[in-house]
């Protein structure tokens, strides 16, 4: 459940020119030393040419091989992120839609006018790459599931709680009976023993 | 078979010929029996077109102008059966002619009536494997149809690979967009060679089943939240009625408990009396004294 690398581009809407980046967040802690630049040009490139080849209004997931990338355009803006087989889909694109709508706030419509790949980092883009590693966080969808669950395991023990209160109830219902009979017999006797003897 | 059919068709053609052509000293001949043995071909044939139809190229047309040129001649020969049945009757009734010949005509005309019916038997087998034909290719097409039905623009495109899909694996029943994500890996060395239609169109027919499927799952997981919550608060309500009934058994204990306690209560009362009535000895020692007295009044009195 992994989230490898996360990025914006920009977008023609023709899909002639290849994209500009706006915004990178990659995690390669899980590479060698060596490899981490590679890796990261090789997201790059990647990156480029799948958000070239994503229709605008469109959704995409393409199999690389053992990543899943997805993309979604959206008016010439483009998430990417770069993700394993195991991250459920629908969060994704949850989470993608997050962070554009993230980026149209914090730079409106700045990104249209530029041309050259931004080299600049945005934090919030890296928080999210950590804060969503766990897919329950960005979705909520699945987040409520999750609770929802939890809630009915939590309920199902109380029911077991309650049907063993209810045995125990039904142990002391009769008990008391019992002793309720007891005490009236014992009442009988000590009666009897009174009457009879009081001549002597 | 085809054969065998024709060559009994002609040795039966030479026999009715020859009775034709006695008959015919008495009345018409009967051309029609030749259309019969060319519709009995026919209807062979038509068996073999129809048991070789597969999904796509079954050749529909042909079957059903063969259908229709069999049915006709069925049509005519029953009318013509029909008419050599009251010729013969008229035959029989009109003049005196020997009884082997009228047996010999009604023979002939009961084998063509049964002949007939053997075909026409045929026919139908033949077009009930038709029909079930064309509802198995009807039930694998729906098993594809999600696809097909949301593309109208590239159908032709699509049925290609999808034909092959089928013929590869038709018992398994995964939506084919399922295997068309698949095949897009290919985009990656494709790109060197660049720019052909093909990537695209595949991509567009991904497109769309896509944003589908993520509508799909969208719904589903909310239709999912929705039942929990539903369960939920049914678990709720079943939890409330059980803790009612519970409730109701802890009243039971409490009278039970108070009925106890007045009995308890009762008995030591009565014990405290029966203890007050024994500790006091005075009282009994005085009536113990008096019946000691009483009796050794009566010792002395019986003894001295």
């Amino acid at each position: 459940m992994k989230i490898t690398a996360l990025l914006v581009l920009k977008c023609n809407p023709d899909g002639s020119s290849d994209p500009v980046i706006l915004a990178n967040a990659t995690d390669v802690s899980h590479f060698g030393y060596f490899q981490r630049s590679s890796v990261k040009e090789f997201i790059v490139f990647v990156g480029r040419t799948v958000a070239k080849r994503t229709p605008p209004s469109q959704r995409q997931s393409v199999q690389h091989e053992e990543y899943k990338v997805h993309s979604y355009n959206r008016n010439g803006l483009c998430a990417l992120g770069f993700m394993d087989d195991d991250y459920p889909v629908r969060s994704v694109f949850s989470l993608l839609n997050q962070v554009l709508d993230e980026y149209q706030k914090n730079f409106g419509d700045s990104w249209k006018a530029v041309q050259t790949d931004c080299s600049q980092a945005w934090p919030y883009l890296d928080e999210a790459l950590t804060r969503f590693q766990d897919p329950a966080q960005a979705d909520k969808l699945l987040k409520i599931q999750r609770e929802l669950d939890e809630t009915k395991i939590i309920l199902h023990k109380t029911i077991d709680s309650v049907l063993e209160r209810g045995e125990k109830l039904d142990s002391l219902v009769e008990k008391s009976s019992d002793l309720s009979t007891a005490s009236q017999m014992f009442y009988k006797q000590a009666k009897k023993t009174n009457q009879c003897c009081t001549i002597l | 078979m085809m054969n065998v059919k024709s060559g009994q068709g002609s040795s039966y053609r030479e026999r009715t010929q020859e009775f034709s052509s006695i008959a015919e000293r008495l009345r018409k001949s009967f051309p029609s029996l030749n259309a019969g043995v060319s519709a009995n071909n026919v209807g062979v044939g038509v068996g073999a077109v129809a048991k070789r139809t597969s999904v796509f190229d079954d050749p529909t047309v042909e079957i059903q102008e063969l259908t229709a040129v069999i049915k006709q001649d069925i049509t005519a020969l029953n009318a013509a059966v029909v008419d050599l049945q009251l010729v013969c009757n008229s035959q029989n009734g009109s003049e005196s002619i020997s009884s082997d010949t009228t047996t010999h005509s009604t023979t002939v005309v009961d084998n063509l009536k049964n002949r007939l019916m053997g075909a026409t038997k045929e026919f139908k087998e033949v077009l009930t494997m038709r029909t079930e034909n064309l509802k198995v290719h009807e039930s694998r097409r729906q098993l594809f149809s999600t696809s097909a039905s949301k593309e109208p623009a590239n159908p032709f495109a699509r049925q290609h690979p999808l034909a092959n899909r089928s013929t590869a694996n038709a018992s398994t029943s995964p939506p084919p967009w399922v295997k068309n994500s698949s095949s897009s890996s290919p985009l990656f060395p494709r790109k060197q060679a660049d720019g052909e239609s093909q990537p695209l169109i595949q991509q567009q027919q991904q497109m769309v089943p896509l944003q589908d499927s993520y509508m799909q799952s969208r719904a589903e997981a909310l239709h999912n939240v929705e039942s929990t919550i539903h369960e939920l608060g049914n678990i709720f309500t079943q939890l409330a009625t059980m803790v009612s009934q519970q409730g109701e058994l802890a009243i039971r204990i409490d009278e039970n408990m108070e009925d106890t306690l007045a009995n308890v209560e009762g008995a030591q009362g009565q014990l405290m009396r029966y203890l007050n009535g024994i500790s006091s000895n005075r009282w009994l020692m005085i009536k113990i004294f008096f019946v000691l007295i009483a009796f050794l009044m009566i010792f002395l009195f019986f003894v001295a």
